[in-house]
């Protein structure tokens, strides 16, 4: 048994993946057509060996109600590694992309949150011990 | 854009507001006055966080709600096109088509001969959505081992 692939729910999976791309850096692996969906997944050109983050669209109504529960509460859906989380909060901030929480440590980390646009709040973390 | 708690939360509580209430019409300046956010500000900053304008995401509501109430399939099309909050059914008809590819009507029909049991929605209409993998071909789970240099952007 082996971790491949995780998901997210988004609001609109073309915004997502322009969101995810442009934006975050990932790269598009797949995007097949499912009727009125696509199956859309993304990687980290950094580490594309290591998981598939898939783009599901949140048609579902009791997926919109967990989505925007988690939202409402501030909490984050993701958590994605970086390597400079200042650099990266520096960088993303100033293509327009929305931060909740700034560059705080926390224990043995670093983190900030910030909005893929997309329905969820994505948390950045850098170890720092 | 770091946003304040008072922002994020001025936000949330305005995509309740334009979610809610169709009846109410309530305009955006209203609600960009109920949460305290100058009229441009708020226009602008709810489409940073919500990646679509304070107007945009009233309709989609209104389109989200209009699919579910039409998959119940216990009021007609122009019902459904009033509770919801649009006063023209022609625009309403034209907004469903585009954004989810069949009329308010076919749609509708389709929906009616999944639903076995009322409230209860197959994933055909409502999917969620890794059972989307089942629909893929055979070769999608071949890259997922490795993708093609041509597939990535």
């Amino acid at each position: 048994m082996r971790i491949k692939l995780t998901s997210l729910m988004v609001d609109d999976q073309d915004k997502a993946l322009k969101f995810y791309t442009d934006l975050l850096g990932f790269r598009k692996k797949h995007e097949f057509p499912v009727g009125a969906y696509k199956w859309l997944t993304v990687i980290s050109p950094e580490s594309p060996e290591d998981i598939e983050l898939s783009l599901e669209p949140n048609a579902n109504p009791a997926a919109k109600t967990f989505q925007k529960a988690m939202f409402d509460q501030k909490i984050p859906l993701a958590a994605f590694e970086v390597g400079d989380i200042e650099k990266e909060y520096a960088k993303l901030a100033a293509s327009g992309v929305v931060f909740t929480t700034k560059p705080t440590q926390m224990g043995p980390v670093t983190i900030a949150v910030l909005s893929d646009t997309c329905g969820n709040l994505i948390q950045l973390y850098q170890p720092t011990m | 854009m770091l946003l304040a708690p008072y922002t994020f939360r001025n936000l949330c509580r305005a995509r309740e507001l334009l979610a809610e209430s169709p009846e109410e019409h309530l305009s955006v300046k209203y609600i960009a006055r109920e949460v305290a956010i100058s009229p441009y500000h708020f226009i602008r900053q709810f489409e940073a966080v919500f990646g679509t304008t304070p107007h945009q995401f009233r309709i989609q509501s209104r389109l989200d709600r209009a699919k579910l109430l039409l998959a119940m399939g216990e009021r007609s099309v122009t019902d459904v096109c009033m509770e919801v909050g649009f006063s023209s059914l022609g625009s309403f008809s034209d907004l469903f088509t585009r954004r989810f590819g069949s009329s308010p009507s076919v749609y509708k029909r389709r929906a009616r001969s999944m639903v076995q049991v009322p409230g209860n929605f197959p994933q055909a209409l409502f999917p969620g959505c890794l059972s989307l993998m089942g629909a893929l071909p055979a070769s999608a789970f071949r890259n997922f081992q490795e993708a093609p240099p041509s597939l990535l952007r």
